[in-house]
């Protein structure tokens, strides 16, 4: 039946047998890939991650002039230009939304233009960002801003129109706030949460946006190595990669619902 | 009704108040002078401008001609002098209940910068707010409720805190906009008997020679309500010789007050309730405006009787 509950056991079991039957389905694929051409690196093996793995943790260059491993570099790179692009993002996504959704004069003036914006493809835009800002960490952080930015504006816009009601705001007048406190105080405590699950929504699209971008134009970091490694059909080194990028994805996410939890327990879940 | 309430000082007044929706006038020469410590009702048929009226006092939307006048000032906007509470929307979904009270106090008593730069004597004035707060969740008998958030209360204790809320800035007027619509018949009533408490303890101020604390203009469609938490009713109508000219004070007449444990005189509130509901909301009883709107001529020969006697 639609929605019937089930009980905590069976969802945890559930969530276990689903990866259970991922790697079961990549096992079989490994060995039956190597059973046809005992060196493929298409399905690599356990052997063959555990190669990578030491490949992209060791130590670059002579022990006169240690360099830092491949994974620590790549791993600096992208979640600093992730963290700027983002947080750029969502600062004047949060400021520009809720002026829009406070203020009449803004909303008409803005509307259109970010409505506008919103429909093109960050990826698309990264020939403008790439002559505007060069190949350097301005134009990883501008494509991720304004990649998130549009769009979550539009989301927070339409949170205080729908969220924050008219009669809120004359209420905390008539307790003797001021048009400041009234936006700090009432219109953002209420779209916070929502904030926050437009934040987790946007992290896939901003690591598509970064990894599109760093495939193409940066010369260290994950979308780069990424490439580089399948060019040589390095798989085994690739798979690693992207399992990072997963679960750092979950990791963010569950991040986010924690603060979500800890700075909004009224919102539920 | 109590003498000493109704001639007590002067708390709210409209002057000449009229508006126009477009061409339409909905309200036409609204004037009235509620006392401090009165409890008044607010009647009338859906869209004769209750709300506009109430709007306009509250000052979200001022009057276009006209006045209102709450503690020698003229409401251009919402201020703390004019409180409110709200069928829905009444409470902050992110405080709990006795931070949604305390709420004014952090607004009225401290600014931004203050809180942010002066943490450590914040974080004391703070917890005085929360105290103040916890003694009126007491008076409105929701103590026990004060770390709840709004959504893990009933829609009765949510206009208790409500209520506490706007009164704990002691407002010259506090407006109660159908506050009790969306509850069931057992919750309206112990709310009215709340009012009816609030009202016990005006009179108590009164004979202390103190000013009472509240002053409550209260809308409902309910007629029974009106009559019975009220002192003073007021029905708003277009259904007068002057009706083209939009809704005017059709009804301004005294109730029987109860006390909250005396036994209703049914028979009175009967009587009442069919004058109220045929002067305002029967379309067909056309009669001069000011028929019923003797409030205070009631009032000077209540006086008169009470001086006779002596």
């Amino acid at each position: 039946m639609i929605r019937q509950p089930i009980p905590a056991w069976l969802v945890y079991t559930l969530g276990v047998s689903g990866v259970v039957v991922v790697l079961a389905i990549y096992a079989a694929l490994s060995i039956r890939q190597t059973q046809i051409n005992p060196d493929q690196n298409i399905f690599p093996g356990i052997q063959a991650f555990g190669e990578g793995l030491s490949e992209i943790t060791k130590v670059r260059g002579g022990e006169s002039n240690p360099k830092p491993s491949w994974l620590s570099v790549d791993l600096r790179e992208t979640y600093w230009r992730l963290f700027l692009g983002l947080s750029t993002g969502v600062v004047l996504s949060v400021i520009i939304g809720i002026a829009m959704g406070s203020y009449t004069v803004v909303e008409a003036l803005l509307n259109p233009i970010v409505t506008f914006f919103a429909k093109i493809p960050p990826t698309a835009m990264l020939a403008v960002y790439m002559v505007v800002f060069g190949i350097h960490l301005k134009m990883y952080v501008a494509m991720i801003a304004l990649g998130v930015f549009f769009t979550m504006a539009q989301a927070i816009y339409q949170a205080v129109k729908k969220d924050v009601d008219s009669d809120h705001i004359d209420k905390a007048y008539t307790l003797g706030a001021s048009e400041f406190e009234v936006i700090i105080e009432v219109i953002w405590n209420q779209v916070l949460p929502r904030v926050l699950e437009n934040l987790r929504l946007q992290i896939g699209p901003a690591m598509v946006f970064l990894i599109a971008a760093e495939w193409s134009f940066a010369g260290e970091g994950m979308g780069y190595t990424i490439k580089q490694q399948s060019k040589l059909q390095n798989m085994h080194v690739v798979y690693i990669y992207l399992a990072i990028l997963g679960f750092s994805g979950l990791f963010f996410d569950w991040l986010l619902v924690q603060a979500r939890r800890r700075l909004c327990p009224w919102f539920g879940e | 009704m109590n003498k000493q309430i109704a001639e007590g000082e002067l708390a709210v007044e409209v002057k000449g108040l009229s508006h126009w929706f477009g061409q339409q006038r909905v309200l036409n020469d609204i004037n009235l002078k509620i006392t401090a410590g009165q409890i008044v009702a607010l009647v009338g048929p859906s869209g004769c401008g209750k709300s506009t009226l109430l709007k306009a006092i509250l000052g979200t939307h001022p009057p276009s001609e006209g006045e209102v006048i709450v503690d020698g000032e003229v409401i251009e906007a919402p201020s703390r002098r004019v409180g409110i509470v709200y069928q829905h929307y009444s409470l902050f979904d992110f405080l709990t209940a006795e931070r949604n009270v305390a709420f004014g106090l952090k607004l009225d008593s401290t600014s931004l910068p203050f809180r942010m730069l002066m943490l450590p004597k914040w974080l004391q004035l703070r917890q005085q707010h929360l105290e103040r707060s916890r003694e009126y969740l007491k008076r409105v008998g929701l103590e026990a409720s004060a770390g709840k958030y709004p959504t893990e209360l009933s829609g009765g204790m949510r206009q208790r805190v409500a209520i506490a809320q706007s009164l704990i800035l002691k407002p010259k007027l506090l407006l109660l906009d159908e506050p009790f619509g969306a509850l069931d018949e057992a919750t309206r009533e112990s709310l009215q008997m709340m009012l009816l408490g609030f009202y016990q303890e005006n009179l108590i101020a009164k004979a202390e020679g103190r000013t009472p604390e509240y002053t409550i203009l209260i809308v409902t469609h309910e007629l029974n309500e009106a009559i019975y938490v009220a002192n003073r009713v007021i029905g708003l109508s277009r259904f007068h010789d002057q009706a083209d000219r939009g809704a005017m004070v059709v009804y301004d007449r005294p109730c029987p007050v109860f006390q909250p444990d005396d036994p209703k005189d049914v028979e009175k509130l009967v009587e009442q309730r069919e004058q109220l509901r045929r002067a305002v909301f029967d379309p067909a009883y056309v009669k001069h405006h000011s028929k019923y709107v003797s409030f205070w001529s009631e009032l000077a020969a209540q006086e008169a009787a009470v001086a006779g006697i002596r």
